[in-house]
């Protein structure tokens, strides 16, 4: 117990003066994760409409797909990702193992079955004449999108929710795919098990409290506008 | 415009939803869509709209097929009323506007329209906190504002409250007919579309089975199952007078006393053994002690044996 409260005064202690150590784990990791959550998003939003609003054969077996999809264990995605892009992989030549890019990728795999899952259970939730009277109203594909998406913020603002927090959390992917290089591609998962590891427990304890903040920040903001909207 | 459908069929997951080798909806006139449950009037305004795509057969609007091309001359009001987030006048607004609707002929038209359906007051109010009754104005109101040649509407008055109803019944032929539009409007309500309506289209199990004018439909039903959608009352077997009164005062229940026009019922019957079909929601209104009825029955017609009809205008 003792050695838990050192650990959070130490993790203050770290925060407070501002360890540079830290704050470049911090940056790179809101780098990363919502460069992969915006990156998702505009590949989810528009996927998620289509199998919402479509139908075609295969439909059921890809939302299956998608939901099996939004619990894949992100290791399992990391280990894909760096068959692919590993220099012996299919896209080795691009040189993308372990660089923030290879992660974004991970993340981005990780991240869009969410979004795609959330954004198609919101458009369903939408009145099944609605996407028709907008056609008949006359509003062309991308305007039909934007205010279906606009009448969904709800569910949208939760796909996001549910991508960042699903890929800032994650350890596995980023592990295998950015190699955890410190000054490169080390972000505040991968450096909790580093520093666990070395038994360097007050700066794990800071960076998992970082991490908490975070979370719970982009929550809240998130949480903030979506219950506004209800109002 | 006029609206024609040329053999026009339906198939949707292997069955036939519809089959209409020709039809159509002259310019100018409001026609009235009847049928039973699954009957496809609202695949036939969906196939007018554009919205599906008829299996074989054309659909055309002013000689052009429905589809992208005709949409910008059509209106559709569905049966579920549905709106985007925001005020009534902006959900108004964003029609028209998509509609290219210039900004400042936008307010008057809108106005106008949410005036005339009675729903004036409720401009600045949310959409999505609109009452049922008061969503089925907005969206009648949203329908006429687009001013477009061929209106579609599926069950427009449906959940309305019925003061409110009976003033729409009779406000809309003016209000349709001022708008001179090509109406298809689909109802279950056979009153609702005698008074609203000129011409009439029953549709049973996918086919047209009688279309005119709204006098010659409701007249003179062309088979048994049209009559009997249309309100006649079929009585088992071939019966005579006295068998169809007793029938009539059957369907009055609970004995009570009935004041009819016997007199005609029999001058229609006499000399022969008929079927009689009679509407029966009509004609059995009871009444009490020696009061007449308040609008008794008259045999208006009588078709020869075996499909003999017997109306009651009342």
């Amino acid at each position: 117990m003792a050695e838990l409260w050192d650990g959070l005064r130490e993790a203050i202690r770290l925060i407070s003066h501002g360890d540079g150590y830290v704050w470049d784990i911090t940056f790179r990791t809101i780098l990363v994760s919502s460069v992969a959550t915006v990156l998702a998003m505009l590949a989810g939003v528009p996927a998620g409409y289509l199998l919402a609003r479509r139908r075609f054969p295969g439909r059921t077996l890809l939302l299956t797909a998608v939901n099996t999809g939004m619990g894949m264990p992100p290791v399992v995605v990391g280990l894909v990702v760096w068959l692919l892009l590993v220099r012996s992989g299919p896209l080795g030549g691009f040189e993308l193992i372990y660089t923030k890019r290879a992660m974004v990728i991970a993340q981005f795999v990780i991240a869009t079955p969410m979004v795609v899952g959330f954004t198609a259970a919101a458009i369903q939730a939408l009145p099944a004449d609605l996407p028709d009277l907008l056609t008949m109203l006359g509003a062309g594909r991308i305007r039909t999108l934007w205010l279906l998406s606009r009448e969904a913020n709800l569910g949208l603002l939760a796909a996001v929710m549910a991508g960042f927090g699903g890929v800032i959390s994650e350890v596995g992917a980023s592990m295998t795919v950015g190699g955890n290089l410190d000054g490169n591609t080390r972000v505040l998962t991968t450096a909790i098990v580093t520093e666990t590891s070395r038994g360097q427990n007050e700066r794990a304890i800071a960076l998992g409290l970082i991490l908490l903040a975070l979370a719970f920040a982009v929550n809240l903001l998130l949480t903030f506008v979506q219950q506004r909207r209800l109002r | 415009m006029e609206l024609r459908f040329a053999g026009v069929t339906f198939v949707r997951a292997g069955r036939e939803i519809l089959n209409v080798p020709e039809l159509s909806f002259p310019e100018g006139r409001v026609t009235a869509l009847l049928g039973p449950n699954g009957a496809g009037k609202t695949t036939i305004l969906r196939l007018a709209a554009g919205l599906e795509r008829p299996t074989r057969g054309t659909v055309r609007i002013g000689g052009t097929n429905a589809g992208r091309a005709t949409r910008a001359v059509s209106a559709f009001a569905f049966q579920s009323a549905v709106f985007l987030s925001g005020t009534v006048e902006a959900n108004l607004g964003l029609a028209l506007r998509l509609r290219g609707v210039a900004a400042g002929e936008r307010s008057a038209r809108i106005a106008s329209a949410l005036d005339a359906c009675g729903v004036g007051h409720l401009a600045g109010r949310s959409a999505h906190r609109l009452s049922g009754g008061e969503a089925q104005r907005v969206n009648l109101a949203r329908t006429l504002a687009m001013q477009a040649p061929l209106t579609l509407m599926d069950e427009p008055l449906a959940g309305i409250d019925d003061p409110t109803h009976r003033d729409f019944v009779y406000q809309l032929p003016g209000l349709l007919r001022r708008a001179g539009a090509t109406t298809v409007f689909v109802t279950h309500d056979r009153d609702e579309a005698s008074r609203i309506a000129d011409d009439m289209v029953v549709l049973i199990d996918g086919r047209v089975r009688a279309a005119g004018s709204v006098a010659a439909v409701l007249h003179h039903p062309p088979d048994r199952e049209t009559a009997e959608f249309l309100g006649y009352t079929l009585l088992p077997e071939p019966v005579g007078a006295t068998a169809i009164i007793a029938a009539l005062l059957r369907q009055g229940g609970g004995g009570e006393p009935f004041a009819l026009e016997v007199e005609s019922v029999n001058e229609a019957i006499v000399g022969g053994e008929i079927v009689g079909r009679i509407r029966g929601q009509r004609v059995s209104m009871p009444v009490s002690g020696d009061r007449p009825l308040p609008a008794a029955g008259s045999v208006v017609q009588v078709f020869a044996p075996p499909e003999a009809v017997v109306r009651f205008d009342c």
